[in-house]
C-alpha cells in the first residue's frame, strides 16, 4: 500500500482528502504546516508527498527546496490555478508534477498514480520488463536498474520524473522526440495546451548535466517540434 | 509674491515701463546721432551739398522733381529745409516764419552787390521760376523730431519686440503647465494611475502649482481606492477557492459512496462547481491584468495558428447547435506574446461571438494586415446576432456589463470574457474595439503590432 504524506493547511480539506485517498487504496498522513511537512518527509516513511504551495510559516516552495537537498522523494505540488508561475517555480525546484487547486480529486489520484509508477520503477527492481542495462553516451552513464545517472564518474541527483524524461531522450539520442510523445512516455499523460511541465523538467536537466564535453548543447530544443539529445 | 496675479500684473507693468524707457532712449539716440552727423559735416557743407543737388534736379526735372526731392529730404533731415518762391511761399506749403521772410527780403550785403553775385541759395528751373533754399534752424523742435517717419518707426519696433517677448514668455509660462496638466489628466483617465505632475513643475509655487498638487492628491486617493478595490476582489476570490476545493473533494467522496454511479444531481453540482471555479479564475486573472504587471514570458508566436486553434476548438464546443465558427481569411503573422494570455483573449472574443450568433449562422473570423497601420495585423470576429445598442458599445469591455435585452439577462450578460480580452490585448500593445456590422451582428476588431512593426519602430 502506498503511503502518502499530505501537506496542506486546510484541515477540513485534508480530512476529506484522506478519506477519499484511503478509499482509493492509499495510506495517508496529513500535516498542516511547512515545518511538520519537512520533518515528516525526511523520515522516508512515505512514498509520495502532496505539497500545497500556500502554507503559513514555511511555504511549499521552501519545503521543497530544503527537501531536495537530501531527498529525491516524489513530490506533487498543489498550486493555485491562475498562478501558472507557481507551477513553473515548483517544477524548477524539483517537483515531479503539479495539480492546480481546486481540483477534481479524480485528477489528483490519477496524477499520484502516474508519479508513483515512475518512482517505483526505481524502488522495485524487476518491475521493468527489460533487464537492467547501462546506457552510455559520451560522458554520461545511465543505469536503468537503479535508475541512476553518472556524469564523468559523479552521480547526479535527479527526481524520478527528470530521470524518466532523460531516459526517453537518451534512448532516442540523435532523433527528435516530439513534446506530445515525450509527455506520454515520460510523464504518463497526454500533453495539454500550454503545459510547461516538460520545459521545466528539461531546463533542470540541462542545468544539472551542463553541456557536452565538446561544449555543444546536450539537449536541443527543436522549435515547434520537440527535443533532441545530441548524439556524437 | 508667487501668486499668478502678481506675475501677470508685473509682466504687463514692467513691459510698459521698459517700452517707455526704450522709446525715449532710442529717440534721444536718434537726435544725438543727427547732432553728431552735424558735427562731422558742418551745416554749411551740408547746405552746400543740398543746394547743388537742388540745382541739378531743378535743371533736369523742373518744379515737379524739386517737390519730390524736397519731400524726401524733409523726411530724413531734422532741420527743415525750405524752398521759397518769389511770392515768399514754401514749395511744400509749409509756413514760412517771419524771421525767415525777413532774411530773404533783406538786400544782399553791399560788397556782394558790387560783385553782382546772385542771392545766396538761389535755385532756378529752366521754366524761369526762382526759389531760394533756406534752412530753418529755429524750427528744430522735439515735436518735429518725434514726427519724423524714421523716429515714429522706433517706438513701434520697440513695442513689437518688447511686448512680443514678454507676451511670448508669459503665454508659455502660463500655458505650459496647464497643457501638461491636461495631458496628465487625459493619461490618468486612460488608466495610468501612477501619474503625478507636481514634481515636473520645478519650483513653482503659484495657483498652477497648487492645482498640480491637488491633482496629485486626487490621483493618490483614486489610485489607493482602486488598488483597495482590486485587492478586495483578489482576496475574496482567493478565499472562495478554499470552500470550493472542499466542495469538490466532498463531491468526489459522494461519488465514491455511490460507487461512481451516475447521479444527475451530482453531475449538476459538479458542473456548477466547475462554473464557479471558472468564474473565480477569470476574476483573479482580471485582477492580475489590472494590477498593472507587465507582459511576462512573451515569446514569438504564430498568430494564424493560434487563431485557427481557437476557431476549431470553439467550433467543436458549439457543434450540434447549428452554429459554426469559420475562418474567412487568414494571413500568416508572428507576434510577440504570452501564449496563455493571448489565447484566452482570443478564446473569450470568439466564444462570445459564438454565444450570441443566431442559430444556423456562422461566426466569421478574418486575419488581415491592418490598412491603417503598417506592420500591424487586424483580427475581426463577426457574429450574426442581435448586435449591441450603440451607446453600450464602449462599455462592452467593462466587467459584467449587461446590454439590456432579455436574452442577455437570461445568459448572464457578457461576464468577464471581453474585459479580460481587452486587458490582455492592451498588455500586448494592441487595441480592441467593437462595432455593429452594417449588415447586422457585432464585429470585434483586434489590432496587434507584429514583429515587422517593432523592427521598423
Amino acid at each position: 500500500m502506498n503511503r502518502i504524506l499530505l501537506a496542506d493547511d486546510d484541515i477540513e480539506l485534508c480530512d476529506m482528502l484522506r478519506e477519499y485517498l484511503q478509499a482509493e487504496g492509499f495510506q495517508v498522513e496529513a500535516v498542516h504546516d511547512g515545518d511538520a511537512a519537512l520533518q515528516r518527509a525526511r523520515t522516508n516513511d512515505h512514498d509520495l508527498l502532496v505539497l500545497d504551495v500556500m502554507m503559513p510559516a514555511r511555504n511549499g516552495f521552501d519545503v521543497l527546496r530544503d527537501l531536495r537537498r537530501s531527498s529525491q522523494m516524489p513530490v506533487l505540488m498543489l498550486t493555485a490555478r491562475d498562478e501558472d508561475i507557481d507551477s513553473i517555480v515548483g517544477l524548477e525546484l524539483g517537483a515531479d508534477d503539479y495539480v492546480t487547486k481546486p481540483c477534481n480529486p479524480r485528477v489528483l489520484v490519477a496524477r499520484i498514480r502516474a508519479t508513483l509508477r515512475r518512482a517505483q520503477m526505481t524502488a522495485e527492481d524487476g518491475s521493468e520488463p527489460a533487464s537492467p542495462e547501462v546506457l552510455t553516451l559520451d560522458d554520461l552513464q545511465m543505469h536503468t536498474g537503479s535508475r541512476s545517472v553518472v556524469l564523468e564518474g559523479q552521480a547526479v541527483a535527479m527526481t524520478s520524473t527528470e530521470y524518466s524524461v532523460l531516459e526517453v531522450l537518451l534512448r532516442e539520442a540523435g532523433h527528435v522526440v516530439s513534446k506530445a510523445d515525450l509527455s506520454e512516455r515520460a510523464l504518463g499523460r497526454k500533453l495539454t495546451r500550454y503545459d510547461r511541465s516538460l520545459d521545466m523538467h528539461l531546463s533542470s536537466l540541462r542545468r544539472k548535466l551542463g553541456p557536452l564535453p565538446n561544449g555543444a548543447e546536450r539537449i536541443k530544443t527543436v522549435r515547434g517540434v520537440g527535443y533532441q539529445y545530441t548524439s556524437p | 509674491m508667487h501668486r499668478l496675479v502678481w506675475k501677470i500684473f508685473l509682466s504687463f507693468w514692467l513691459s510698459l515701463i521698459i517700452f517707455a524707457g526704450a522709446s525715449l532712449t532710442l529717440a534721444s539716440l536718434f537726435v544725438e546721432h543727427a547732432r553728431s552727423e552735424d558735427d562731422e559735416q558742418s551745416p554749411r557743407d551740408r547746405l552746400k551739398l543740398y543746394l547743388e543737388e537742388a540745382r541739378r534736379i531743378a535743371a533736369s526735372e523742373g518744379t515737379g522733381g524739386l517737390t519730390a526731392w524736397l519731400e524726401q529730404l524733409d523726411r530724413r533731415e531734422v532741420t527743415p529745409i525750405l524752398l521759397i518762391d518769389a511770392q515768399g511761399r514754401d514749395l511744400l506749403g509749409r509756413p514760412v516764419s517771419a524771421h525767415l521772410a525777413e532774411r530773404i527780403e533783406r538786400p544782399p550785403p553791399i560788397h556782394a552787390r558790387h560783385r553782382r553775385i546772385p542771392p545766396r541759395g538761389l535755385v532756378q528751373t529752366p521754366g524761369g521760376a526762382e526759389y531760394r533754399l533756406v534752412p530753418d534752424f529755429r524750427a528744430v523742435t522735439l515735436q518735429r523730431v518725434l514726427t519724423r517717419p524714421r523716429v515714429v518707426a522706433i517706438p513701434f519696433i520697440a513695442a513689437a519686440i518688447i511686448s512680443g517677448l514678454v507676451s511670448f514668455f508669459l503665454a508659455r509660462y502660463l500655458s505650459r503647465p496647464i497643457r501638461r496638466l491636461s495631458r496628465a489628466t487625459r493619461q490618468f483617465g486612460a488608466g495610468d494611475l501612477g501619474l503625478r505632475v507636481a514634481s515636473t513643475l520645478g519650483g513653482r509655487r503659484d495657483e498652477v502649482a497648487e492645482l498640480a498638487h491637488d491633482f496629485d492628491h486626487m490621483a493618490e486617493r483614486l489610485q489607493a481606492l482602486i488598488a483597495a478595490q482590486r485587492q478586495l476582489l483578489s482576496d475574496v476570490s482567493h478565499e472562495l477557492r478554499s470552500p470550493l476545493a472542499r466542495l469538490q473533494v466532498a463531491l468526489g467522496l459522494a461519488r465514491q459512496r455511490e460507487n461512481n454511479q451516475p447521479l444527475p444531481e451530482l453531475d449538476r453540482i459538479e458542473r456548477e462547481a466547475e462554473r464557479l471555479n471558472e468564474l473565480i479564475a477569470q476574476l483573479l486573472s482580471l485582477a492580475r491584468l489590472e494590477s498593472g504587471v507587465g507582459l511576462s514570458r512573451a515569446e514569438e508566436l504564430d498568430l494564424a495558428a493560434l487563431v485557427s486553434e481557437v476557431a476549431e476548438s470553439t467550433d467543436f464546443e458549439i457543434s450540434g447547435s447549428g452554429r459554426n465558427v469559420r475562418i474567412v481569411t487568414c494571413t500568416p503573422a508572428q507576434v510577440e506574446a504570452n501564449p496563455t494570455l493571448l489565447h484566452s483573449a482570443l478564446e473569450n472574443v470568439v466564444r462570445n461571438a459564438a454565444k450570441y450568433t443566431a442559430d444556423g449562422t456562422v461566426v466569421e473570423i478574418s486575419l488581415t494586415p491592418d490598412d491603417q497601420r503598417k506592420g500591424w495585423i487586424l483580427l475581426q470576429v463577426r457574429d450574426h446576432g442581435p448586435g449591441v445598442p450603440e451607446h453600450m458599445l464602449a462599455r462592452l469591455f467593462d466587467p459584467f456589463v449587461r446590454v439590456g435585452d432579455a436574452r442577455d439577462r437570461a445568459s448572464g450578460g457578457y461576464g468577464l470574457g471581453l474585459a479580460i480580452a481587452q486587458r490582455a490585448i492592451q498588455l500586448h500593445g494592441g487595441e480592441i474595439a467593437a462595432r455593429n456590422h452594417p449588415q447586422g451582428g457585432l464585429s470585434v476588431s483586434i489590432r496587434l503590432p507584429t514583429g515587422q512593426a517593432r523592427e521598423t519602430g
